[in-house]
């Protein structure tokens, strides 16, 4: 019994870490622009079908590519936020807010068809030469590939993280987040400041996506289930908390996974029962301030 | 230095201001008072940037600013103290006075800056480390003068500074803003208190409704009669 | 347009589409219409509580599949048609009520999730506890025709739309859409926000649980787990965006419009390219003409007669 814990438990962690990485795109967004994109997980989509292409067609290791998406997607953000977006983050709060909803959900509609047409409603996994190989510690298998995966997350989260905190750049950021007027009386270009960080979590989601690929696969209505994955962990830990996003996950990640050998095919209906009630009492998330 | 030409400025459908002038020289220190919603604050807002007039120009140093965004505007040296302070309460004082250096050109001399402001306010540096939304509302005020000071203004714009502030603490920020205004910069000065205001700058614009009313020397509008009922009265301190 | 003038309009539509079943016996056009009729009255639902009361309720799939499911059991096991479609709504009203109170606790983007996930959750129960399709029993499928469920259609369409323009005509009304414009203001104009809503929330999915009749008395074969899937929310919420948010004639033409261009753009189009279609239409909607068509028509109608109408 203890093994089958072990190894659930492991298998939750790799999960979770790529359910962290794609709220903090999430909930930067939400946090610093206070704007909820649906369309997230379509982005999530576009990276793993880009390093399926990369893969496929160029040979060229998922891992590797991950610089690669990491950077088209951020131009990819950043397009969408100069041409969708801008105008609506000039609007008051709630307009902003119920704009942005739909204009996401305008883009949920369109990409998966996109999606579609380029690759047809058939799975891709990418599938490297070392994909099923896996190191056994302590009688539980630690498979390579969502190991590696959880690294990257780590990697991109603390590097986030570290951005956040030390840079200039990143105290503008947190400065915007807490007061765009007053962050503009310092001097700070705030619409830039929006650019930039929109297109920091579009590319952190095409990131998740690389590492979706790798370990499960992409089809293109896979955005829609991790976009509402990102919502749950970043009500679960609180908006705009960059730090609590990734644990949140992790936590996600592995109460699903143990929960799924007691409860079966209700697991996620029940997590998703979990997370309505700790909406509705603690609206703040778990690692929120009230 | 700057020159406000007969701006008309709206919120959203509401006109707020009409055809609004006024004028700041080099080094002076003037006041904006009157009551209430009469218009002080859509003023200075739209000196910064944050409104755009739809009508009329602003001046400074002879440089369009009217269509600028903001973030030049600062650039260019007019900083304001918003009301409500505006600092950021999730960071710590120093974060705030580093980030008020945001521009490139004070950011290189962020140092000496930084210990103007320490000696203006010593208390700022004696608590550097704590998050600004635990600091009490006179510190926070002066958290938020001395993080536009860092930006290195031409021009400093303060919006109601003794708002909701004891008296003790007032007169202290008072006698930095004093202090400030020695060191060469100009003043604009947004208060309800005018006994103060008056006290404290040359020249003064009374707003009412939106529209410039009685102007001029600060003492003489201090023993003018009418000032002196309509305003002093009724005013706090 | 006065009184007397709509009365004879809409009298002489329902008139002329009553007549529809007797001009033709293709089942693709009757079918069609059907289905425009139900997404009218799919969208017109939903625009009580996301057009008028301006709360973004993403889980309306869950009503209707509840009123299909609940009506075509009660339907199945004998009871009269008409009372197992007013059981149906019921029973999607009833289960309003019950997390109503708690849900409209959520404000603004929390309500947007709570409700998207509420749907959800219902959806899996039900596809994990029903998984397999419900095909009517062969005498049923024998002697199915159409024609009786496009009237059921066109009378539950008219239904709903006569119950918004009720709506829109009401003190209740009135509150709703000062609720949709500044919920605090409302509150302090003295508009009890809690129990507008809700009844905003019970008419709506009252009506979503009669479209959601309609489905099931439709269709010969449908899996529990497709009644509750979030499609059936999202098209209801393109159609009142496109066609109009708010306003009565918005989701009708809306969905003449969304049907319409689902069937053209499958003739052309690769399987589900109307969606992304759709798409971008909704986000011109949203940055361009937040009015809809309806908006569209009316700066169309000006421009023609050359802006001598007060807007």
């Amino acid at each position: 019994m203890t093994e089958l814990l072990a190894q659930t438990f492991v298998n939750g962690i790799n999960i979770g870490a790529l359910y962290g990485l794609i709220t903090v795109g999430l909930s930067l967004t939400l946090g610093v622009m206070k704007i909820l994109n649906i369309a997230h997980g379509e982005f999530l989509m576009v990276g793993g079908y880009f390093a399926f292409w990369l893969f496929k067609l160029f040979n060229i290791d998922p891992f590797l590519s991950l610089p690669l998406v990491a950077i088209a997607l951020f131009l990819l953000g950043g397009l969408f936020y100069r041409i969708l977006l801008a105008g609506v983050a000039r609007f008051h709060e709630e307009v902003k807010l119920k704009n942005s909803l739909l204009i996401g959900f305008g883009l949920f509609l369109i990409f998966p068809q996109i999606a579609i047409t380029l690759w047809t409603a058939d799975e891709r996994a990418i599938t490297p030469a070392y994909s099923g190989g896996s190191l056994p510690i302590l009688n539980v298998r630690v498979a390579y590939v969502p190991f590696a995966g959880v690294i990257v997350a780590i990697v991109v989260i603390l590097f986030l993280h570290l951005l956040l905190k030390k840079t200039y750049f990143g105290k503008a950021v947190r400065g915007t987040s807490e007061n765009w007027k007053a962050a503009k009386l310092m001097g700070i270009n705030v619409d830039r400041t929006y650019l930039i960080t929109f297109a920091l979590g579009v590319a952190m989601a095409g990131l998740a996506g690389v590492l979706v690929g790798l370990t499960q696969s992409i089809t293109p209505d896979v955005g829609m289930s991790w976009t509402l994955k990102a919502l749950i962990v970043v009500v679960l830990a609180g908006i705009g908390s960059v730090g609590g996003a990734f644990f949140a996950g992790l936590i996600l990640g592995v109460v699903e996974s143990v929960g799924a050998i007691f409860m079966g095919p209700y697991t996620v209906a029940l997590g998703l029962l979990i997370f309505l009630l700790i909406l509705m009492f603690r609206p703040q998330g778990l690692f929120g301030k009230s | 230095m700057l020159d406000v030409d007969h701006i008309d400025v709206y919120h959203g459908d509401l006109q707020a201001l009409w055809k609004v002038s006024l004028q700041i020289g080099n080094g002076e220190r003037v006041s904006l008072i009157g009551a209430n919603g009469a218009g002080k604050t859509t003023i200075v807002e739209s000196i910064s940037g944050l409104l755009t007039p739809v009508d009329g120009s602003i001046r400074f140093h002879g440089v369009r600013i009217d269509r600028m965004p903001t973030h030049k505007i600062v650039e260019l040296g007019i900083c304001l103290v918003p009301e409500g302070k505006g600092i950021f309460p999730g960071m710590s004082v120093f974060e705030n006075l580093e980030l008020g250096a945001f521009i490139p050109e004070s950011r290189k001399i962020k140092g000496k800056t930084l210990e103007f402001v320490y000696d203006l306010f010593p208390i700022l540096q004696s608590r550097k480390n704590q998050i600004s939304g635990t600091l009490s509302g006179g510190e926070q005020q002066m958290l938020a003068i001395g993080r536009a000071l860092m930006s290195k203004p031409k021009l400093l714009m303060l919006d109601e500074p003794s708002l909701g502030l004891a008296p003790l603490i007032v007169k202290n920020i008072f006698r930095v803003i004093q202090q400030i205004s020695e060191s060469g910069v100009s003043i604009l000065l947004v208060e309800q208190n005018v006994r103060i205001a008056l006290g404290i700058t040359q020249r003064a614009y009374i707003i009412e409704n939106g529209r410039v009313g009685m102007h001029g020397n600060s003492q003489s509008l201090f023993n003018d009669e009418q000032v002196k009922s309509a305003y002093l009265g009724t005013s706090r301190g | 347009m006065d009184r007397w003038k709509q009365i004879l309009i809409t009298g002489g539509i329902l008139a002329l589409l009553a007549l529809v079943p007797l001009t033709t016996t293709r089942t693709d056009l009757l079918t069609w219409f059907t289905f425009t009729l139900l997404y009218i009255t799919l969208s017109q639902s939903w625009n009580i509580i996301g057009g008028y009361t301006g709360q973004q309720n993403l889980g309306h799939a869950a009503f209707f599949g509840l009123g299909a499911l609940s009506s075509r059991y009660l339907w199945l096991s004998g009871i009269p048609l008409p009372i197992a479609f007013l059981l149906g709504a019921l029973v999607a009203a009833f289960f309003a009520l019950v997390i109503g109170f708690p849900a409209f606790r959520l404000r603004g983007i929390y309500f947007v999730i709570g409700t998207l996930v509420l749907a959800e959750i219902l959806r899996i129960v039900v596809d994990t506890l029903l998984p397999r399709a419900l095909v009517l029993p062969s005498k049923l499928l024998s002697t199915y025709s159409l024609v009786p469920r496009y009237y059921i259609s066109l009378g539950i369409a008219f239904l709903t739309v006569a119950a918004v323009y009720a709506i829109s005509r009401s003190r209740l009304g009135l509150g709703l859409m000062s609720i949709r414009e500044n919920e605090d203001a409302a509150e302090t104009l003295g508009v009890n926000t809690q129990i507008h809503k809700l009844v905003a929330f019970l008419i709506s999915t009252f009506f979503a649980g009669l479209a959601g009749g309609i489905y099931a008395y439709y269709s010969s074969a449908v899996q529990p787990g497709y009644l509750f899937q979030p499609v059936w929310t999202f098209d209801a919420v393109i159609i009142v965006f496109v066609g109009g948010v708010g306003t009565i004639l918005g989701p009708i033409i809306g969905s003449v419009f969304f049907v319409l261009l689902q069937r053209l753009l499958s003739l052309y189009l690769p399987g589900g390219m109307h969606l992304a279609v759709f798409g971008v239409l909704f986000i011109i909607v949203v940055l361009f003409l937040p009015g809809g068509l309806i908006e569209l028509m009316s700066k169309l109608r000006n421009r023609i007669l050359g802006g001598s109408r007060l807007n």
